[in-house]
């Protein structure tokens, strides 16, 4: 579903990224982890379409940047931001208008409720808590049932029963034949739901394997993070 | 289109409404649209250069230098972040959803519209004093706006591409930079120059300025030429200003809108860059932001109690500062007042450094009305101090008066020397200077005491400027009488000081119990 191949990208004379390839197949969920400073955002941004690079992503084979692949394609980013002026419900509508969706309301009502938000649904914006915003960045994602969806940072912000909620989704998303790729720094946040960990330093996939493969192993993923990123500290 | 349209249509909406909801904002609103009413009734309707005929070297010269300031600025700032139309709630959700980049960039110029409004009010406030000062046109004002309108809408597009460019290639952003800074040093050797020949402000501004290469000269002439208009009439420069302006707007636009269109990257860090602008604006920080602290400054935190803020502020002002507390903001009062005195009148010149101290304080007034304290009461960590709050006040502005006792030295002192002021006038300017800069200080915590957290930061700089017009009325009859009665400048001075004091002692002590906690601050 999603292809990421020879993902390249300098701003000036930094390589903030180096001939970065993966995939996330419907289905799977991918976790993107890595140190500060690792192209982390600079990956999640080229994917979101945002910025110029060299390489290819496809999203549903099709170019990340066209109208085809963006129509299936959710995002959540890593700081929520609203429209300062727009409720709750005119975010909704807005996406359900740009993403030409039918019969959206039952869908909006039932992801407001799911994360205790269906009393907001008038507030604007700017009256909005982080958490809040957040919430409704997911339900935005959300709301268009996309194929392939993308979480930078999910769980900040969020209570615990939203966790709880997001966690649930994130299951329901994948049982219906979703990508998901989620990148965070918080590992404990992604352990029940991960299907595929690609850690990144340097700008570079330094790991990449499933979670039956480590499993077979019997390492960690916390084991392999430190000792994939810190090996290469010391290497260096 | 249509939900970009949805958006626009919904915001205005949602604003209204709010409006609505809350009556101290309405008031507010409605006191600046009867403002906004008065400033265009007086823009248009009241008659020109009935006071004064200043002459029309000085008006280009003024126009023209204006421009050239404002086209520096946000082209420099445009090279190195990019220009942007847009919010990041624009990035995070319109630039990810299935529509064309193009009608994303519509939608950004149609905002940028809405923009120009911020423009077009503050050339309507100038309005009525050019036209007190110069012999305008009766469509003058509409010239002016004209014009603004033109610049509003001509730099965000041009700065786009210029970034668009310069980004493409390593070394070009550099390039691009030193090829504006080369031409503003020019323009700076000219003036010079020429004010060694002619020793006379207004004749070297005539003559660098009012000629056909600046005229003609590509986006900064031909913008002055439309404002120029106002005063010369529909010339043959106005016509060439005009065409060649809508002629860029309109090729820039459509040039943006037909390329293959992958300007995101392009907009995103000119979009960061004002995100994190309006949260600094939101906190009180936009006197600094954007400067990098120094690093290299030796003094050390000291201070126990509430005096550790004191301390505290002076390192900051010291970090933010060029050299000890001269930073930015000493250079705009410095200059804006001594650019004032040069191009004032020849009659206002017997009232020495007066007139000079009056800009100072309109300016500080503009600058202060922001205030410093405002970062610290977004903390937490002024609040827990264990002092009284009365003390922690104190000290929590000390570091302004300070910084406004050596601008107010730097500025009376340099223009003293100028235009040769007795020195009993130099020290009554300084110690008016600092006082007046403790009025602005106070009334901006009290106006939080009295209306909290406004939701617009604009309202709330409105209300504090109107309020501190207000309070220094009977300082300013007190003045009036007195130098009418004794024919003395440095009575004067001193009765505007003296209501000052008052009037600071007074707003203290109604304002110290704002760091009793958190919600009398906000």
């Amino acid at each position: 579903m999603l292809k990421v191949k020879n993902l390249s990208k300098k701003y000036g004379k930094v390589l903030a990224v180096n001939k970065v390839s993966f995939e996330i197949s419907c289905g799977e969920i991918g976790v993107l982890i890595g140190p500060n400073g690792a192209g982390k955002s600079t990956t999640i941004k080229s994917i979101a379409g945002l910025l110029r690079f060299d390489g290819e992503i496809s999203i549903d084979g099709k170019p990340n940047k066209s109208i085809e692949a963006k129509r299936v394609f959710g995002y959540v980013p890593e700081s929520p931001s609203l429209y300062e002026y727009l409720s709750v419900w005119d975010h909704l509508e807005f996406v359900a208008r740009a993403y030409g969706l039918q019969d959206w309301k039952d869908t909006a009502d039932a992801l407001l409720t799911r994360f205790d938000m269906d009393d907001k649904k008038k507030k604007i914006g700017k009256d909005l808590s982080k958490g809040m915003q957040q919430k409704v960045s997911i339900c935005c994602a959300l709301l268009i049932k996309p194929r392939m969806v993308m979480f930078d940072e999910p769980m900040i912000g969020l209570d615990p029963k939203a966790i709880k909620e997001l966690k649930e989704i994130l299951i329901e998303l994948k049982n219906s034949g979703c990508a998901i790729l989620i990148s965070t720094h918080i590992l404990d946040s992604i352990a029940d739901v991960w299907d595929k960990a690609l850690i990144m330093n340097k700008g570079e996939i330094v790991f990449n394997n499933t979670r039956d493969a480590m499993a077979l192993s019997g390492e960690s993923l916390e084991h392999i993070f430190f000792s994939k990123t810190e090996e290469e500290e010391t290497e260096q | 289109m249509r939900s970009m349209l949805f958006i626009m249509r919904k915001h205005l909406k949602n604003i209204i409404k709010g409006v609505f909801k809350k009556p101290l904002l309405l008031i507010g609103y409605l006191f600046i649209a009867i403002f906004v009413v008065i400033m265009l009734i007086a823009a248009f309707a009241m008659p020109s250069g009935l006071i004064r005929k200043g002459s029309n070297d000085l008006y280009i010269g003024i126009v023209t230098i204006v421009f050239i300031f404002m086209y520096y600025t946000t082209f420099k700032l445009g090279i190195d972040k990019g220009s942007t139309y847009f919010r990041m709630a624009d990035v995070n959700i319109a630039f990810t959803a299935p529509i064309k980049p193009n009608h994303i960039l519509l939608y950004g110029f149609i905002k940028q519209l809405g923009g120009t409004l911020l423009f077009l009010f503050i050339a309507l406030c100038q309005i009525p004093n050019l036209k007190n000062n110069f012999d305008m046109k009766p469509y003058g004002a509409l010239m002016i706006l004209l014009a603004t309108i033109v610049y509003a809408l001509a730099y965000p597009l041009i700065s786009m591409l210029l970034y668009s460019w310069a980004t493409k290639k390593s070394g070009r952003k550099k390039l691009l930079k030193r090829v504006i800074d080369v031409f503003a040093v020019v323009i700076v050797v000219f003036v010079l120059l020429s004010l060694a020949q002619t020793r006379n402000i207004v004749d070297t501004l005539g003559a660098v300025f009012d000629n056909p290469i600046a005229k003609y000269f590509p986006i900064i002439g031909w913008t002055s030429s439309i404002a120029i208009a106002s005063i010369n009439g529909f010339t043959t420069e106005f016509w060439v200003g005009l065409f060649f302006m809508f002629a860029l707007i309109l090729g820039a636009a459509v040039t943006l809108y037909r390329m293959n269109l992958d300007y995101y990257e392009d907009v995103l860090e000119g979009t960061e860059y004002l995100e994190a602008a309006v949260k600094a604006k939101r906190e009180g920080n936009n006197i600094t932001f954007g400067i990098k602290a120094r690093e290299n400054v030796k003094q050390k935190m000291s201070g126990t109690g509430a005096s550790a803020i004191f301390h505290k502020h002076l390192l900051e002002l010291r970090k933010t500062a060029y050299v000890l507390f001269f930073d930015r903001s000493s250079v705009s009062v410095i200059i804006a007042a001594i650019v004032f005195r040069l191009v004032m009148p020849d009659e206002s010149q017997i009232l020495s450094l007066s007139m000079i101290l009056l800009f100072a304080l309109y300016m500080l007034l503009l600058l202060q009305a922001q205030g410093r304290l405002g970062s610290e009461l977004e903390k937490h960590y002024i609040f827990l101090i264990p002092a009284s709050s009365q003390e922690k006040l104190f000290f929590a502005t000390l570091g302004e008066h300070i910084k406004n006792l050596f601008d107010g030295t730097v500025l009376f002192i340099l223009s003293g020397i100028l235009f040769k002021a007795p020195i009993s006038i130099i020290v009554s300017c300084i110690i008016t200077y600092t006082l007046f800069g403790a009025v602005y200080i106070y009334t901006d915590i009290l106006s939080r005491r009295l209306f909290g957290r406004v939701h617009s930061k604009g309202l709330l700089i409105f209300l504090k400027v109107i309020v501190n017009l207000l309070i220094l009325i009977p300082g300013g009859i007190a003045a009036g009488i007195v130098v009418a009665i004794t024919e003395s400048e440095l009575l004067m001075i001193c009765a505007l000081a003296g209501w000052s004091f008052v009037l600071g002692v007074t707003l203290f002590a109604f304002s110290a119990g704002i760091l009793n906690n958190l919600e009398t601050a906000s």
